[in-house]
């Protein structure tokens, strides 16, 4: 099965037009594989991607490109507990996780 | 998902933004799409659970807002396109992936099926989204 997704290539444009990840520490929740963590990390200065989903996680792990691996990091969470000290990010990201 | 919304606005800094992604069910249209043209062959039908989850998702916004959390700055819909290469392969997809809150009624089905097979060499089964993306800003 050939299956592509976001063929007009929508959800990045809009991402940028929304938000300045240059220089920014970006939650990301609801990361699954990375697919939408690939649109804009390496702008920022630090990505946290965050799901529930071992699996998922683990591709995006792998996935991960090695010269970025410093500062894109995936971690297993609800985001009910996020596991981090208060005022941490710029920026949170729910993708499709609402 | 307002006690995640909680915990979101604790760990942004003061200003910080949220960006709230995500697709919003609104019977996507269903295309046959080929290089030279791209018709519409009919429309997802919408099962009431999903439709309950957008309404979920936009009263915790709702009350995000009301409780002085977030402040909305901005808001927009976009396309986002699924492209297959068959409508057997969209089909497949749409009965595996999303069949708790979407289906493919016979009528959409057969009118795809023969657009696709009267179409170009190189048409594909796409289903288009209907994509919402919201910036809020942190409340005091």
């Amino acid at each position: 099965m050939t299956l592509q997704k976001d063929i007009e290539g929508n959800e990045k444009k809009y991402l940028h037009e929304f938000a300045d990840f240059k220089g920014k520490r970006v939650l990301e929740i609801g990361c699954g594989e990375g697919r939408l963590t690939w649109q804009y990390a390496n702008a920022s200065s630090l990505t946290i991607g965050l799901d529930s989903d071992h699996d998922a996680l683990r591709v995006a792990s792998i996935d991960a490109p090695h010269d970025r691996k410093h500062k894109i990091h995936f971690a297993c969470a609800e985001a009910e507990h996020l596991p981090f000290s208060k005022e941490t990010f710029d920026i949170a990201v729910l993708a499709w996780s609402l | 998902m307002v006690h995640a919304l909680s915990e979101i606005r604790r760990v942004l800094i003061p200003n910080g933004i949220l960006i709230d992604l995500r697709p919003m069910l609104s019977r996507w249209e269903v295309e046959v799409a080929s290089a030279r043209e791209t018709n519409v062959t009919g429309r997802v039908n919408d099962f009431e659970i999903g439709v309950a989850d957008d309404t979920a998702a936009n009263r915790s916004m709702a009350e995000a807002e009301s409780n002085g959390w977030f402040v909305r700055e901005r808001e927009e819909f976009f396309p986002y396109v699924y492209s297959w290469d068959t409508p057997h392969e969209m089909e497949e997809w749409i009965n595996e992936e999303w069949n708790d809150f979407i289906e493919l009624d016979e009528e959409a089905t057969h009118a795809t099926r023969s657009a696709w097979a009267l179409s170009d060499g190189d048409a594909r089964a796409q289903l288009r989204m209907k994509m919402l993306i919201a910036r809020w800003r942190k409340g005091e």
